[in-house]
């Protein structure tokens, strides 16, 4: 899975998710991609289960690209536990993504798999998001 | 001068909200730079910019703005869109000559197929979809076409072997890939999974048989 390999500090605050992505709101590698639609923090886990999905669903002949890596450290309070004692210790690593971001790229040259591909991929993302082409012209 | 008018009207006040309030009116904010003048902020009217951008030149097409009665020859230079609605927020005019080259960005189209590549299972990726190019405003190409139909697997299409238009001339490395064919990391795995999907079926296959002759065995014991 998807993790930095080290960091500067160990835990993170939330932080906030307003307005849209400012980059990464067009494709640009691929022929088809993932665009969001709504803010949310998207697991290490999530962006190698919508890989996956997507990979086994073209089977061969295509290419994957992720755009979004998960830096930031989430804490969680074990189970039963008083509150106070300080914060909890970092379980998952998640990326921030806003409306607009193309979080995920493929290449494949059959669009009508690519598509099918592209929203088994969605199912596994914790927020709304689209099948986006790439633009040409105007 | 161009075919395409496009009339646009100065004195539009500048920021968010102003830009909102004209959005609003079906009027797109816009700035009109270059060949050493000083820019000038106007307004076009949403229906008149698409129909100027949705010809045969494509996003490349050369404008004639009439700004106050003044006319200026110019094409886009950018276009800014809203991130998930698409819709137009900005767009950058830059003012050109006839005769004076200009960079422009012209989108790479491959052609052809490349079956030596797809009968291996590989794919052509296409690292390049658009080339800066240095050529006369009124030479604009609509694309550039690189046909791929020879290439071979692990072979790279790199912008020194791009056959230009006439009067065209690249403004990028020559060493850099305009496409690749490879067979992708996927595509490895997905083989990989077949192959051993295969193997664990002839165990699977072996080990029946075994388990057969085996009862066989028992039964023949008993008789």
């Amino acid at each position: 899975m998807l993790m930095p390999k080290k960091v500067k500090h160990r835990k993170h605050h939330r932080g906030r998710m307003k307005g849209a992505a400012k980059g990464a709101t067009e494709v640009s590698y691929g022929d088809y991609g993932i665009q969001a639609l709504e803010p949310g923090w998207i697991t290490a886990r999530q962006i190698e289960a919508a890989r996956i999905a997507m990979t086994r669903h073209i089977k061969r002949g295509g290419k994957v690209w992720i755009n979004v890596f998960p830096d930031k450290p989430v804490t969680e309070k074990p189970a039963e536990t008083r509150m106070g004692s300080g914060k909890g210790n970092p379980e998952k690593w998640v990326a921030v993504v806003r409306p607009g971001r193309v979080m995920f790229e493929l290449s494949y040259h059959d669009e009508e798999i690519a598509r099918a591909a592209i929203n088994r991929a969605i199912q596994k993302l914790p927020v709304k998001a689209r099948f986006v082409k790439r633009e040409e012209g105007f | 001068m161009s075919d395409l008018l496009l009339s646009a009207e100065t004195g539009r006040m500048e920021g968010t909200r102003p830009s909102r309030r004209l959005r609003r009116e079906g009027k797109i904010p816009a700035v009109v730079y270059g060949l050493d003048s000083d820019p000038i902020t106007v307004s076009v009217a949403w229906p008149e910019l698409r129909r100027c951008l949705t010809t045969d030149a494509g996003i490349n097409a050369l404008i004639t703005l009439d700004i106050d009665g003044t006319n200026h020859l110019s094409v886009v230079k950018e276009i800014q869109r809203h991130p998930t609605g698409r819709n137009v927020l900005h767009v950058d005019f830059l003012r050109v000559t006839e005769d004076q080259q200009i960079e422009v960005n012209v989108p790479v189209v491959l052609q052809g197929e490349a079956r030596q590549v797809t009968q291996f299972d590989g794919m052509v990726d296409q690292s390049m979809y658009e080339m800066t190019i240095l050529v006369k405003p009124t030479a604009v190409p609509q694309e550039i076409i690189v046909d791929i139909t020879d290439l071979e697997l692990g072979a790279t299409v790199k912008v020194a072997d791009v056959v230009l238009p006439e009067g065209a001339k690249s403004v990028m490395d020559p060493d850099e890939t305009v496409a690749i064919a490879l067979i992708t990391r996927s595509t490895r795995e997905a083989i990989r999974r077949a192959e051993q999907g295969d193997a664990a079926e002839a165990e699977g296959a072996e080990g029946a048989e075994g388990a057969d002759e085996g009862d066989e065995g028992e039964s023949g014991d008993e008789g």
